[in-house]
């Protein structure tokens, strides 16, 4: 560290105070930036749509497919162990295939050709306590 | 100089790092059930190990109420409680029995509280609610016998009845039963409030079967409660509850049988005996009240009963006897009614809900 430091060192000969605070600037930026975007937290539903409206929301507590019926022919999304994904799809790219599973809040696959979107959504509640 | 400034700017780099990812919430959740009922507390700002042993003092007081003015229950060495003792005395005759100073306040308070309910909020009809088999943990369909209850409400017993002196009670009328059924749990709210200021907690969320009081708040936000739908297993609404306020609902859907398509509820009608069919449920909001007055848990808890018991006319009245402000009304139909105030602090969970305004 000392070695590293020294001023003749001829990574840090050039370094002004302004570098560091530069650099220091980008190590906390990309430690906000890790922190609000990678949600560790486990996803309790899917949402599904298609084109603007909400086909549905589903437990991930289950094992099953469901069917969404697009423009261009039907997909499959299959639920299980808390996971979901993309199973089928009759879009040539199969680029939602190839999503795999989502398992975390925020995570989300999309089949554009057929207007379909999975949206995982965290186990958080809307509320504290239930008045009943 | 400059490797004072870097020193400087990697502790904070690692500072920062340990606070980001430290920042699990401090929010400490306890689910158990006592007075038969679930019990719900969340403490937060408090570590783990002190917000369990505050939540277990809190259930220890709840869990001796629960033995104390038990209305059917014997306790584990098989003593009668001292409500079922008082209960047996009312049936005996007018000769006074001693009762512990707080019963004797519950008892003066809820008699004041009947008074202004005009008679609708009603716990001394203990044998009508047996009648109809509510006072049992695991209730059935009971074979409805019009007789006995015609008998019941005639024999008309009333709080007013009862005959208090210091700590000295007798009742004046034999068939007056005391069930506290409507009030013990929002009692037992205030309890477990003063209890964690003693405690020194500043943040804290009690539910006792669906009553519940707020201290502080949630971190940078207030408690946050849902309101029941009354017929789908959803949160209808929900609402932001201030420190030191609580809110209480009453609703057909929790204690009842349902015989020949006809719902009997556990809310009785102390002037027919029979179960209120007029309505799905009833929500209020109690800001905290002065020192002298029924506190903020008990009104939050016994409210309810007379507005849901009051014809759909009266029930915005009976409101404001009460010096409710915060009011919401579903009746059978699943129509929804909020006073304005209310109306202003809900956030309805569905898009499009319709509800009219009390006038």
């Amino acid at each position: 560290m000392c070695n590293f430091l020294r001023l003749n060192n001829p990574l840090t000969r050039y370094l002004r105070l302004g570098d560091y605070l530069l650099i220091l600037m980008s190590i906390i930026g990309i430690l906000w930036l890790f922190n609000n975007l990678w949600s560790n937290e486990q996803a309790a539903k899917v949402q599904i749509r298609q084109g603007e409206t909400i086909v549905g929301t589903y437990g991930l507590n289950q094992t099953r497919e469901i069917q969404v019926k697009g423009p261009i022919g039907t997909n499959t999304i299959s639920i299980s162990n808390g996971r979901a994904r993309f199973s089928k799809s009759p879009c040539r790219n199969q680029y939602c295939i190839h999503q795999g599973w989502l398992n975390r809040a925020g995570q989300a696959a999309i089949c554009l050709p057929n207007q379909i979107s999975l949206e995982l959504i965290g186990g958080t509640k809307p509320y504290d306590s239930l008045t009943y | 100089m400059r490797k004072l400034i870097l020193f400087a700017a990697v502790l904070a780099v690692i500072g920062f790092g340990i606070l980001q990812f430290k920042k699990k919430e401090p929010l400490y959740h306890s689910q158990s059930y006592v007075f038969g009922t679930l019990v719900d507390i969340s403490i937060y700002g408090e570590s783990n190990e002190r917000a369990r042993v505050v939540t277990n003092l809190i259930l220890q007081d709840f869990q001796q109420l629960h033995h104390r003015f038990h209305a059917w229950e014997t306790d584990a060495s098989g003593n009668t409680s001292e409500l079922r003792k008082l209960n047996e005395a009312f049936a005996k005759g007018t000769s006074p029995i001693e009762v512990q100073a707080d019963l004797a306040n519950i008892i003066r308070d809820a008699t004041a509280l009947s008074v202004k309910s005009h008679g609708l909020f009603n716990p001394a009809i203990g044998h009508l609610i047996g009648t109809w088999g509510f006072q049992r943990d695991e209730f059935s369909a009971v074979e409805i016998n019009q007789a006995t209850i015609k008998n019941l409400v005639h024999a008309a017993p009333r709080m007013t009845d009862i005959v208090l002196n210091e700590r000295n009670v007798y009742s004046k009328n034999p068939h007056v039963k005391l069930d506290l059924g409507g009030y013990a749990k929002g009692y037992a709210l205030d309890l477990a409030l003063q209890r964690l200021r003693k405690e020194k907690i500043n943040h804290a969320l009690v539910n006792i079967g669906g009553n519940i009081i707020a201290l502080g708040q949630h971190g940078q936000k207030p408690w946050r409660v849902g309101i029941q739908h009354p017929r789908a297993p959803t949160a209808l609404a929900t609402v932001d509850l201030p420190s030191g306020w609580a809110i209480g609902t009453s609703g057909d859907y929790q204690r009842y049988f349902i015989q020949n398509h006809q719902r009997y509820c556990h809310i009785i009608d102390p002037r027919t005996g029979y179960p209120v069919q007029h309505t799905q449920s009833v929500t209020v909001l109690i800001p905290p009240q002065s020192v002298h007055q029924t506190q903020a848990g008990v009104l939050s808890d016994v409210a309810t009963k007379p507005i849901f018991i009051a014809s759909a006319e009266n029930k915005y009245q009976m409101a404001n006897v009460f010096g409710i402000e915060y009011l919401m009304v579903i009746d059978e139909k699943s129509n929804i009614s909020v006073s304005k105030k209310m109306a202003k602090i809900l956030y309805w969970q569905q898009p499009d809900v319709q509800f009219s305004t009390f006038e």
